[in-house]
């Protein structure tokens, strides 16, 4: 099989994998499922039956898990008893937030950590180099949610001058798209700033062992003797090479920043999902629960796809025969 | 049967502690590292925090440092210096099961899959592969609110979760262990699969392990702090995860007691960054080519 | 507003017996209010100073009337939809859709308004009041039909009266609470549907029509400048969400919301003094109580122990009640000991000396000796003659932080006399549904708190009736004397004699400790002084009261 369908299958064989994982973990919670389905005590039996039949508990846990599945297939991720609501409106809405707050906290951490990395590396053992290395580690070494907490005491309580909490001004009058934008930009920033003072160290530190393996490499000393500059070989040959490990290492990556953004949005109020899971926590509804934790595992493995797929067009080793 | 000295695994056991201390970043790991243990069991033996002690009145809560109370006192007036000291052990304790489970998991399914390979080793790699890419964090969450809010049990989530990357490591170091002329001469010599891995595949793992358990520890000491600032630590049990919860809910951060929300995450950064710092100087150790540090 | 509090949020009783319509909602459509608010544009970049903003921490959990149990969305339909009557902001009667409400023998008759139109333009007209109370009488439909239970029958002898009729005098007017609804949007549902619509777009006559809510962000009504009364200032207003009490803090400093009407008491310490913030401490409704099973029914799988009048006596005398004041909720509550909190004025107990059992660890330990709990185990806890241990469950909704920490201060107490009490704490749901289990209750004590939705002792007093069994009463108390003595105020005209069956009754309750009653609440709260004007500060709150009149008396700036 070639490359492509192959990897496609190997995908969706996982978010399958997922399902059924996913399934199992919520069907052994201690007690009746359909008090936590449905989290009162007086039901009517009529209610039940219908439950019953809608969860598929009145069949074996073949059956229930064939239910599950047909129902996963039309999207019918329940009901939110604490929100009133079907999980997946309530799903949806999260998702575009959290989306946000991701896409832009990547984009930060990826370009800012790449930078540093290249800098520390092509300048391995020198002073420079120690201190990023020292200061990468004390900031990935700090609970994400710790310096959230810091910083909104900083900019928050002491300087006062950015906004700690939600997505966007509650009651803000705009006078145009831009000026909601900026509004939004606003709210983003200290979340933002978050993820990235404790990921940043993350890329910083492969991208510099990247590099710094690339440069032990044959063809690198090749290009050193050639007597082109440091600079240049750093830059065009070096950086090159050593991306592509990165590339693989931000998939992984994505999986830890899901970690991280369900504290940032705890701290900061930012209606997405890690916030979702946070109440629902709370508020033990599981239905929801259950689903953040089957779509935030389908997006990863999406991610992690994507990935692996953009590295085997991009690695020369591969493409290209070397 | 020929020594395994032979290969061109450093003997790292014995001249380990030397080697680390060699490395300047191995040697402050290693200080703090004793130092945090240290104050961990000595600290609440000299400071014990009574969760009962609550303050006298309404103006004992949540009150600036003193000299009774060296670093203040939390939203129910009790003392937060040794509450700070007793939380660390509660947060070293779960870092430390936690990885004992992990690294039993880890090494004994990387073993596994490396040694025997195969159908087996197929299995055991997806079954690691799935585990390495599911989000760890949404999982232990759902978890831990499914399982309850008890220490054991959030040791067991987290060791659970964290032993992927331990067994991608240790499989590719067994298999290319197994790959050495010693294997079929020790089989050839009538050793059985046991024997083989108990007296050439574990010793010669072994510093690997420890480098990479060494860095499980880090993750599962901010893993149990970030569940237990989620608000599913154990209620009888204070952790400095816990501590940050509270600190956080009770408005601690917009009164500004800074006395009450730093130490715990000071605690946390120093004992994660110290097993971090371990855990890379002997990365550098068993790596050597890397240079600086990695 | 009658419910049970839960610090933030209050989540009535009823919620727990709501099963069937939830259920209904749940196998039908997912709800429909998801869109998103779209940022308004206006062209001038600022919030207008006109708009009343409040912060909350618990989001509306429907805006259909008969289906509702927060307070917070009752607060939202007090402004959308008017009573017959409502609260002023003396806490007495004013009049509302009914200029007045004359009550004789068993009747009461409303003359109504004239001139009353529905948002949509349709004319208000008798026809909708007694739809409305028929509809709820006869379904007994959402937290209102506790006060329709007497109702015999609702007729409209012309345009402009209604008389409702019961089966014996009312001393509570029930027009004070209910909102009336419009006939021609509501009669062509059936009751079943009733209790699964969600009233995305609420109709109502009230001052303040209909704006947005946003789930998990905001709810907005605007100003009806149809309406009968005299026009509110507030050209509308806002309700935002916060998941955190501390940032709902800042928001306040910073002047995103103008008012908090629940402050955590630690938050409440730290407003304390702050520039242009005013903090009002209030007397409130309400109390937060430990319960104990009591229930003798054999199916009860509580302790059997607790049903030892004794054991709970010293349970009693082991808690110091000042000390839950002054830690659990920093100073910002008071000491109690009946059912009624003193914002009841005379109905008020206060147990004589010789009765208090409070913070009395020597008489606690009396009681236990004498009646045969002397034996203890090595770790010290009391034993029945039989061998059983004094050790208990004691329950607690997670989140409501000022109740675990209730229960952590009793855990100790009541260590120091030998009965050990094991603390677990739940979320709101569950723990509802544990207490309430009828089938079989499966807990020994649990801590909540009760706050009355009317200015009348009946609702609380009414609690631990045995005939609430299944109903209110969450500890299984039944006895007899106390049922008559209810039954006897509750028909008492003459003020003296029911205050003296009054304190008589909480005088009982108190003693037998089914309930011990560490606190009578504070309301707390917190607004900004530049923002808005006239805000009084009457007892049970400024808003997030039985009164929504400062929210339409209030006018902006200094």
């Amino acid at each position: 099989m070639s490359y492509l369908p192959r990897k496609l299958l190997q995908v969706l064989g996982s978010i399958f994998a997922v399902a059924t994982f996913n399934f199992f973990l919520f069907h052994i919670i201690p007690g009746d499922p359909i008090r936590l389905i449905a989290r009162t005590q007086k039901l009517d039996p009529e209610a039940v039956a219908e439950l019953r039949k809608k969860f598929g508990l009145d069949g074996s846990i073949i059956h229930q898990y064939l239910v599950y599945l047909k129902n996963l297939a039309h999207a019918d991720l329940g009901y939110s008893f604490s929100l009133h609501e079907g999980v997946g409106s309530v799903l949806l809405r999260a998702l575009g937030h959290t989306a946000l707050l991701l896409t832009v906290s990547t984009l930060i951490v990826v370009i800012i950590g790449i930078a540093i990395g290249v800098y520390a590396g092509s300048r391995q053992g020198k002073k420079s180099d120690s201190w990023i290395v020292i200061s990468s580690l004390v900031f990935w070494s700090m609970p994400t949610f710790w310096v959230g907490m810091l910083l909104v005491f900083v900019f928050g309580v002491w300087w006062g001058g950015l906004p700690i909490s939600g997505i966007t001004t509650p009651n803000a009058v705009y006078s145009g798209s831009l000026s909601y934008m900026m509004d939004i930009a606003r709210h983003l920033i200290l979340p933002t700033l978050t993820l990235a003072l404790v990921d940043i160290a993350f890329f910083i530190m492969i991208t510099r062992t990247s590099l710094i393996e690339v440069m032990h490499e044959d063809y690198m000393l090749t290009a050193r003797g050639k007597g082109l500059s440091r600079k240049t070989v750093v830059w065009k040959h070096g950086v090159r090479n050593a991306l592509l490990p990165v590339m693989t290492a931000s998939a992984l990556y994505i999986s830890a920043l899901v970690g991280g953004a369900i504290q940032v949005e705890v701290v900061y109020s930012w209606p997405g999902m890690g916030l979702l899971m946070y109440n629902s926590v709370l508020a033990r509804d599981y239905p929801v629960l259950e689903a953040c934790f089957l779509v935030s595992s389908i997006v990863v493995l999406l991610a992690n796809f994507a990935s692996d797929v953009l590295y085997r067009v991009l690695d020369p080793r591969v493409s290209v025969a070397r | 049967m020929s020594s395994p000295q032979v290969l061109h695994i450093p003997p790292v056991k014995r001249s380990m502690l030397a080697q680390l201390w060699n490395d300047r970043m191995g040697r402050v790991g290693l200080l703090l590292t004793t130092f945090t243990l240290i104050a961990a069991v000595i600290g609440p033996i000299i400071f014990v925090f009574d969760s009962g002690a609550v303050g006298a009145d309404a103006t004992t809560l949540l009150m600036p440092p003193t000299r009774t109370h060296i670093l203040g006192t939390d939203e129910l007036g009790r003392d937060v210096f040794s509450q700070f000291l007793s939380g660390s052990r509660v947060s070293l304790l779960v870092g430390l099961m936690a990885t004992v489970i992990s690294t039993i998991i880890g090494a004994g399914v990387g073993i596994a899959a490396g040694f025997f390979t195969g159908k087996l080793d197929t299995v055991l790699m997806a079954v690691t592969d799935f585990f390495l890419v599911v989000p760890a964090m949404p999982l232990m969450i759902a978890m831990g609110a499914i399982f309850g809010q008890n220490l054991t049990i959030i040791i067991v989530i987290i060791g659970l979760l964290s032993w992927p990357r331990t067994a991608r490591i240790v499989r590719s170091q067994t298999l290319s262990l197994r790959e050495r002329k010693f294997v079929p001469r020790a089989r050839s010599l009538g050793s059985t699969n046991w024997r083989i891995i108990k007296v050439h595949m574990i010793p010669h793992v072994l510093p690997l392990l420890i480098a990479n358990t060494i860095l499980v520890v880090a993750g599962a000491i901010l893993s149990e702090a970030t569940l237990a600032f989620i608000g599913l630590g154990d209620p009888n049990r204070i952790s400095w995860g816990s501590m940050l919860h509270f600190a956080f809910a009770s408005g601690a951060v917009g009164r500004g007691a800074w006395w009450y929300f730093m130490p715990p995450g000071l605690g946390i950064l120093l004992i994660v960054l110290a097993f971090t710092l371990v855990g890379h100087a002997f990365d550098k150790i068993n790596n050597p080519h890397l240079g600086g540090s990695s | 507003m009658v419910s049970m509090t839960t610090s933030g949020s209050s989540i009535n009783r009823r919620s727990f017996l709501r099963g069937a319509a939830i259920l209904g909602v749940a196998s039908g459509v997912p709800g429909l209010l998801s869109a998103c608010a779209p940022p308004t544009t206006n062209g001038n970049g600022t919030t207008p100073s006109t708009l009343f903003k409040v912060g909350w921490k618990s989001d509306i959990d429907t805006l259909n009337p008969f289906t509702t149990v927060t307070t917070e969305a009752i607060e939202v339909q007090s402004l959308i939809y008017d009573n017959l009557m409502h609260y002023g902001l003396d806490l007495k009667a004013e009049p509302g859709l009914a200029t007045q409400a004359v009550a004789s023998g068993n009747t009461i008759t409303y003359t109504l308004r004239d001139g009353v139109t529905w948002h949509d333009g349709t004319p208000f007209s008798a026809d909708d009041v007694v739809y409305t109370i028929d509809l709820i009488a006869k379904n007994q439909l959402g937290i209102n039909a506790q006060y329709l239970v007497d109702l015999t029958s609702v007729e409209a002898p012309d345009a402009k009266t209604v008389v409702a009729t019961f089966s014996r005098p009312q001393a509570f007017d029930p027009a004070l609470v209910i909102p009336i609804v419009p006939k021609h949007i509501w009669s062509t549902k059936t009751p079943d549907d009733i209790s699964t619509f969600d009233n995305a777009a609420p109709v109502g006559t009230g001052p303040f029509t209909f704006g947005s809510w946003t789930k998990g962000q905001n709810a907005v009504v605007n100003r009806n400048d149809k309406w009968w009364g005299t026009k509110p200032a507030a050209s509308s207003v806002s309700w935002t969400l916060y998941t955190n009490d501390d940032l709902q803090a800042q928001a306040l400093k910073s002047g995103e919301i103008d008012i908090i009407p629940q402050v955590p008491p630690t938050i409440f310490t730290g407003l304390v003094g702050t520039d242009g913030i005013a903090t009002a401490n209030l007397d409130s409704f309400s109390f937060h109580h430990i319960g104990i099973n009591v229930s003798n029914d054999g199916k009860s799988k509580g302790n059997p122990l607790l049903l030892d009048k004794s054991i709970r006596q010293a349970l009693s005398c082991a808690l110091d009640r000042n000390q839950v004041v002054q830690i659990a909720y920093a100073g910002l509550a008071v000491p109690a000991a009946g059912l009624l909190p003193p914002s009841f004025g005379d109905y008020y107990y206060t147990p004589a000396n010789a009765d208090v059992l409070d913070n009395n660890p020597d008489k606690a330990n009396a009681l236990l000796d004498s009646a045969g709990y002397t034996a203890k185990d090595g770790d010290g806890i009391r034993q029945s003659k039989d061998g059983k241990p004094l050790s208990f469950r004691i329950l607690a909704i997670s989140t409501t932080t000022v109740d675990v920490r209730t229960a952590q201060l009793f855990v100790e107490s009541a260590a120091k006399v030998g009965i050990k009490l094991e603390l677990s704490t739940v979320d709101s749901d569950t723990m509802g549904s544990t207490v309430y289990n009828t089938d079989g209750p499966d807990w020994d004590l649990f801590v909540w708190g009760w706050d009355s939705g009317v200015n009348d002792p009946d609702y609380l007093l009414g609690v631990p009736l045995s005939s609430q069994i299944g109903g209110n009463n969450d500890v299984f108390y039944a006895d007899k004397e106390y049922d008559a003595m209810y039954d006897a105020q509750a028909g008492e005209l003459d003020h003296a004699k029911r205050v003296a069956i009054v304190q008589e009754m909480q005088a009982k309750f108190y003693s037998d400790c089914a309930y011990i009653i560490p606190v009578y609440l504070k309301k707390l709260q917190a607004y900004r002084t530049a923002s808005w004007s006239n805000l009084q500060e009457t007892p049970g709150g400024i808003i997030f009261n039985f009164t929504r009149d400062n929210y339409l008396k209030a006018t902006p700036g200094k």
